[in-house]
């Protein structure tokens, strides 16, 4: 059944599963006690941008959500798109339910618009002791997270060892992707 | 017949082709000098068989040949791999790693064996805790770069030796070939001893039923030898990570191996986006059924198994 099961998710117009990404509500706190990674306060959500009339209406109404939801949420934002054309809205705010809510909340709204195909990914990004960066990529795709922790120096290598880390810590809390092969990065992060 | 445990499937290496450059000469020479071993070996016992010797001189011979194999198997093994027995002053570091993990869990200090190969590899065997080599490849060596990983690895070999792995699978392992002339010998028993006279007799219906029965019988008891090996694999991780306390690093040092490192992709998640990468639909992999031979688990579910275990750990 299981393989069915597979089968048949694989098929479907993936949907934006907020349970799953609400599953860090708890295992943040997991990372920062067991692995002393801590949440920066900034989160990410990417997606790529396509001209037209609808797709700019969708970020006017992301745009005017956050900015209506400032006082409710405790969360600054900016749009940036990149150089592969993917429009990031990054969010950045003192704790993880806001930061939560808000990318569960612009999330919702890109699915409403027709757009839920556009979403690429969201981004969480941790600090560990020495002040390096850590990431959670949620792919909406794929409805899972899995870590990404870049070595620093333009090399674009990874650290796998932090990586298989941080999967281990969290791995019965939250939906982690099982196939490392999907594992892909994202460099140079506007976050 | 002889069994060493190695880290990883000596067979699975070849089939990642970015190993392919690599010097595949040890995985070669091993399965083949185990396949000829075998195969002279069922050959001899079946030309005696058809000579016409009864049950009982067969099994002694076949005994006999069994005990002279478990006599030299450390010999043996040491001369298909090439493993030279090295000495403190040849290789400090090494025997360093060793002498410490052994010292912590109460060992016998094995003997310490250098296969100079590139690739990655290591592998233990031995009678007795005391009469038994860890060997490791040069290469190994090389792509360990992180010494408590080169430990992590010892201390999975130290574990089957520990377990009398090498042992248990060499008995285990002629499992097959005894319930294959069990059944052999069962069936020409009881169809012709009443009868007088045997091989004369034209009777290929009976004699199909004893091969497919035979055959049967041979690859059912087969796939329960691998099935027990795969699961001695995962007490040896177990047992490692234990010794060490540091499961991640065995579980790395497996990936950094076995290639899968490299699978872990490099290339932006925004520029495979448009391949619709995750939309393919896997097809039922031949690794499904291939599991079921294989002599090791697949790394990944070695890799998971120790994540669990470090997870419980921190």
């Amino acid at each position: 059944m299981r393989f069915f099961g597979k089968f048949i998710k694989k098929n479907y117009d993936p949907k934006t599963d907020s349970d799953v990404l609400f599953s860090l509500s708890s295992a943040y706190l997991t990372l920062e006690s067991k692995m002393g990674l801590k949440n920066s306060g900034r989160c990410a959500l990417s997606l790529k941008s396509i001209s037209g009339m609808y797709f700019n209406e969708m970020k006017d109404d992301i745009k005017r959500f956050l900015d209506i939801s400032k006082t409710d949420f405790e969360l600054t934002y900016r749009t940036v798109t990149d150089s592969y054309g993917y429009l990031w809205i990054v969010l950045e705010g003192k704790r993880m339910e806001d930061l939560l809510a808000g990318i569960s909340a612009v999330g919702d709204t890109v699915d409403e618009k027709g757009f839920s195909n556009q979403l690429l990914a969201a981004i969480f990004e941790f600090t560990n002791d020495r002040n390096k960066k850590q990431y959670l990529i949620y792919n909406y795709k794929r409805n899972s997270f899995y870590p990404f922790v870049p070595v620093d120096g333009g090399q674009k290598t990874r650290n796998t060892e932090e990586e298989i880390k941080m999967m281990a810590t969290i791995g019965d809390e939250v939906p982690l992707e099982k196939d490392m092969t999907l594992w892909y990065p994202l460099w140079d992060l506007p976050l | 017949m002889v069994t060493v445990r190695s880290l990883i499937q000596l067979s699975s290496i070849s089939r990642t082709p970015s190993w392919q450059r690599r010097d595949n000469g040890l995985t070669i020479r091993m399965i083949l000098s185990f396949a000829i071993l075998a195969l002279l070996f069922v050959v001899f016992l079946s030309v005696l068989a058809y000579v016409g010797l009864g049950i009982i001189p067969i099994t002694i011979i076949a005994s006999l040949m069994v005990l002279a194999q478990w006599y030299f198997s450390d010999k043996i093994v040491l001369w298909m791999s090439r493993a030279k027995v090295v000495t403190r002053d040849q290789f400090p570091k090494l025997h360093d790693i060793v002498e410490r993990i052994v010292a912590r869990n109460n060992l016998p200090k094995p003997k310490i064996a250098v296969i100079d190969t590139n690739m990655p590899n290591a592998f233990a065997t031995g009678k007795s805790k005391k009469s038994s080599i860890v060997a490791v490849t040069t290469g190994l060596m090389d792509t360990l770069d992180d010494p408590e990983e080169l430990e992590s690895v010892i201390a999975h070999e130290l574990t089957h030796i520990r377990n009398r792995d090498a042992v248990v699978l060499t008995l285990v392992s002629l499992l097959p070939t005894v319930a294959w002339y069990l059944v052999q010998f069962g069936f020409y028993g009881g169809l012709y001893g009443g009868m007088g006279y045997g091989r004369d007799r034209n009777n290929g219906g009976v004699m199909i039923i004893v091969i497919v029965v035979a055959v049967l019988v041979f690859v059912i008891s087969f796939l329960i030898v691998r099935a027990i090996s795969r699961y001695r694999e995962f007490s040896a991780d177990r047992g490692a990570a234990q010794m060490t306390g540091k499961p991640v690093k065995l579980a790395n040092a497996l990936m950094k191996i076995s290639g899968s490192m490299r699978r872990v992709p490099t290339k932006d998640l925004r520029q495979v986006e448009g391949l619709n990468a995750f939309f393919i639909i896997p097809a039922i992999s031949g690794s499904t059924i291939g599991n079921l031979f294989s002599t090791h688990p697949p790394t990944e579910k070695r890799v998971q198994k120790l994540m669990e275990m470090e997870a419980s750990m921190s």
